[in-house]
């Protein structure tokens, strides 16, 4: 029996989804109902709340990057940007949801912008989609290895400058939260890597919406007598919440809380993963398997992980010299962008095209090679998410105590050395005990590639799903072993623009 | 609602905005122009280098002259070598200089990490001043 892929019989369907009920979704765990924390979060303010020290944080580290020490381990704008902050980003988001979002200190400035300017336009139809905020992604990528960000404090501070003017830039042009949904390179980030959150902001009971007729967490609520003044904002980046599934595009804003009049919209846990999955209609997105361009975001943060580490070990630097050599190229940039087009472009494209035909020759599953390809690329996203947590878990776990010396430091600097001489030895965690998380992380990964892999080849070959998963079986182990390969690499970081 | 007025403020809110943004870009300009040099000058000068060439990971002899504005080197200061990787996060090196002649000085500096490093030298004169001068490493290979 062959069929196109994603297209479950109805029957397989319900009994699919009744099993994932009965795993996560029967008693779901809502957390704005956790005392202290809920009551927090549900408060109107407690986004402002949230925003307000990363915002003061952020100022620190813009003047910190352009006045504090060059030298990257002793400025506090290199080391929280490139250990602290990135390490718990993607922790936050194993162990909850898209926190960083919630608490995005430049959303703060733009909300304050519009308190005076209210944009005009609406972002243009053809640019609806996430093909520039992925450019963005491997544009910052590119920058972070031909720069050496991360050694310089600089260049560091310029790029939290050039996030706040960008956004307000965008978001004073353009309507409703566009920078967010289309535009952010970190937000797509977190967007993609919340798929495999444990927290979904989600509505509680699907029957209390269907009697609700004001629709405010989409619509939000305007002033009676004056409906050009906004109340409440319903969901800027268009997710009608009744429709919404998983966490794409979700900022975890609460506006949908805050909006909903029947106090019906929750934190609720939920099976991670699982919405890489479903191929349902999803509100303010479509069908995952017809968006070519968020499965080429999934796969750009797939294959942009290895990079990112392969960047940081010595055999990169083996691959340059050779590709300087047989190319007589003298240009860093070149050598580069040869490199990441060979990583995130090529690489997957063979990869994924070979597994794709594979499915379809094998499996039988009907369609494209291109339609399987987008369809199975979700199933890489975890994977991928294993890779950032190692590589970002191991800078923060073996960089943990560095701001310690490093604020110490800066109190220093100021002439008012109140917390006295800095600490330099004091560092983190002994590698002994961060490698063993690394590699859980990994596996973690590579469980939650297996198991979405599966799941879509259970929809696409009733009778043979283990001939549709196989070749995708196959590449989520390849790149597994890639990933343990390079994380045994001893580490070499080179930069171009060093300090002094 | 008088959409004329309305009108009106949102234009003149559009240009305070862009206003406010320039200002902000310029302020940053500037901000950025006041950044601290990298490494004080003064009349004590340092002649660092490391052998063997090119620099391998494990310990490596760090030796340098210093010397005053005459060009006559600078005895009696206590030297303390300090390497950092160039990616925060790291744990740095210390080792403790000897003076091997006067005004000539040598550390055993454990390059621990392949890779871009800078050696710290944090300098105590015999009269009590405190000065810092530092040498970017490039390329640390593996042994």
């Amino acid at each position: 029996m062959t069929k196109p892929p994603g297209a479950i019989s109805p029957a397989a369907k319900e009994e699919r989804l009744a099993e994932d009920e009965e795993i996560f979704e029967a008693q779901p765990f809502d957390l704005l109902t956790v005392p202290v924390i809920g009551p927090l979060l549900r408060w109107r303010h407690s986004r402002t709340i949230l925003q307000i020290p990363l915002f003061i944080v952020s100022l620190v580290m813009i003047f910190e990057g352009l006045l504090g020490p060059t030298l990257s381990p002793k400025n506090m704008a290199t080391v929280l940007t490139w250990v602290h902050f990135r390490g718990a980003l993607v922790i936050a988001i194993l162990c909850a949801g898209n926190l960083f979002c919630l608490s995005c200190p430049f959303m703060l400035t733009r909300n304050l912008m519009r308190k005076w300017v209210h944009p005009r336009f609406t972002w243009p139809r053809r640019l609806r989609n996430k093909w520039i905020p992925i450019a963005l992604f491997v544009g910052l990528l590119f920058s972070y290895e031909l720069f050496g960000l991360w050694a310089s404090p600089w260049l560091t501070a310029w790029v939290i400058v050039g996030y706040f003017v960008a956004i307000l830039i965008v978001d004073g042009l353009f309507t409703h939260a566009t920078f967010c949904k289309y535009v952010c390179p970190i937000g797509q980030f977190n967007f993609i890597a919340s798929a495999a959150s444990p927290l979904e902001v989600a509505v509680r009971d699907h029957e209390v919406c269907d009697g609700c007729k004001t629709k405010d967490c989409i619509r939000g609520r305007r002033e009676p007598s004056s409906p050009l003044v906004v109340l409440q904002r319903g969901c800027e980046l268009a997710l009608f919440q009744p429709a919404k599934v998983g966490n794409m595009d979700c900022t975890f804003c609460l506006d949908c809380v805050q909006a909903c009049p029947h106090d019906n919209v929750g934190i609720l846990s939920r099976l991670p993963a699982a919405e890489l999955w479903n191929s349902s209609q999803r509100s303010g997105i479509g069908r995952f398997s017809r968006r070519n361009d968020i499965a080429a975001l999934a796969v750009v943060f797939c294959f942009g992980a290895l990079m990112n580490a392969f960047g940081m070990v010595s055999p990169v630097y083996t691959v340059e010299d050779w590709l300087r050599r047989t190319l007589h190229f003298q240009s860093q940039a070149a050598v580069l962008g040869i490199l990441f087009t060979a990583i995130i472009v090529v690489e997957p494209a063979l990869l994924l095209g070979a597994a794709a035909l594979i499915t379809r020759a094998w499996a039988g599953v009907k369609g494209s090679w291109l339609a399987i390809a987008v369809r199975y690329s979700y199933a890489l996203s975890p994977l991928g998410f294993g890779m950032w947590l190692a590589h970002y878990g191991f800078h923060f776990f073996t960089g943990l105590y560095t701001i310690v010396p490093v604020t110490q430091s800066a109190f220093a600097d100021l002439g008012w050395p109140i917390l006295g001489d800095p600490r330099w030895t004091l560092v983190g965690l002994p590698k002994t005990v961060v490698e063993p998380i690394e590699f859980g992380f990994l596996m973690l990964g590579l469980a939650g590639s297996l198991l979405v892999a599966w799941r879509l080849a259970q929809d696409d070959s009733e009778n043979n799903p283990v001939r549709a998963f196989a070749p995708w079986g196959v590449l989520c182990v390849i790149l597994f072993l890639c990933c343990i390969w390079l994380m045994t690499q001893p580490m070499d970081m080179r930069a171009t623009m060093l300090a002094g | 609602m008088n959409w004329e007025y309305s009108r009106g403020r949102r234009k003149a809110a559009s240009q305070r905005f862009s206003v406010l943004l320039m200002l902000a870009a310029a302020l940053a300009l500037v901000v950025s122009g006041c950044r601290k040099a990298g490494g004080a000058s003064g009349d004590i000068s340092i002649d660092a280098s490391l052998s063997p060439q090119p620099v391998h990971t494990g310990t490596e002899a760090v030796t340098f002259r210093l010397a005053n504005a005459a060009h006559q080197p600078v005895a009696g200061a206590r030297v303390q070598v300090e390497g950092d990787m160039n990616h925060p996060g790291m744990a740095p090196v210390f080792a403790d200089a000897q003076e091997i002649s006067p005004g000539n000085y040598k550390a055993a500096l454990n390059f621990n990490m392949c890779g871009d490093w800078v050696v710290l030298f944090h300098i105590t004169l015999s009269d009590g001043r405190r000065i810092e001068r530092q040498l970017v490493v490039k390329g640390v290979e593996s042994n």
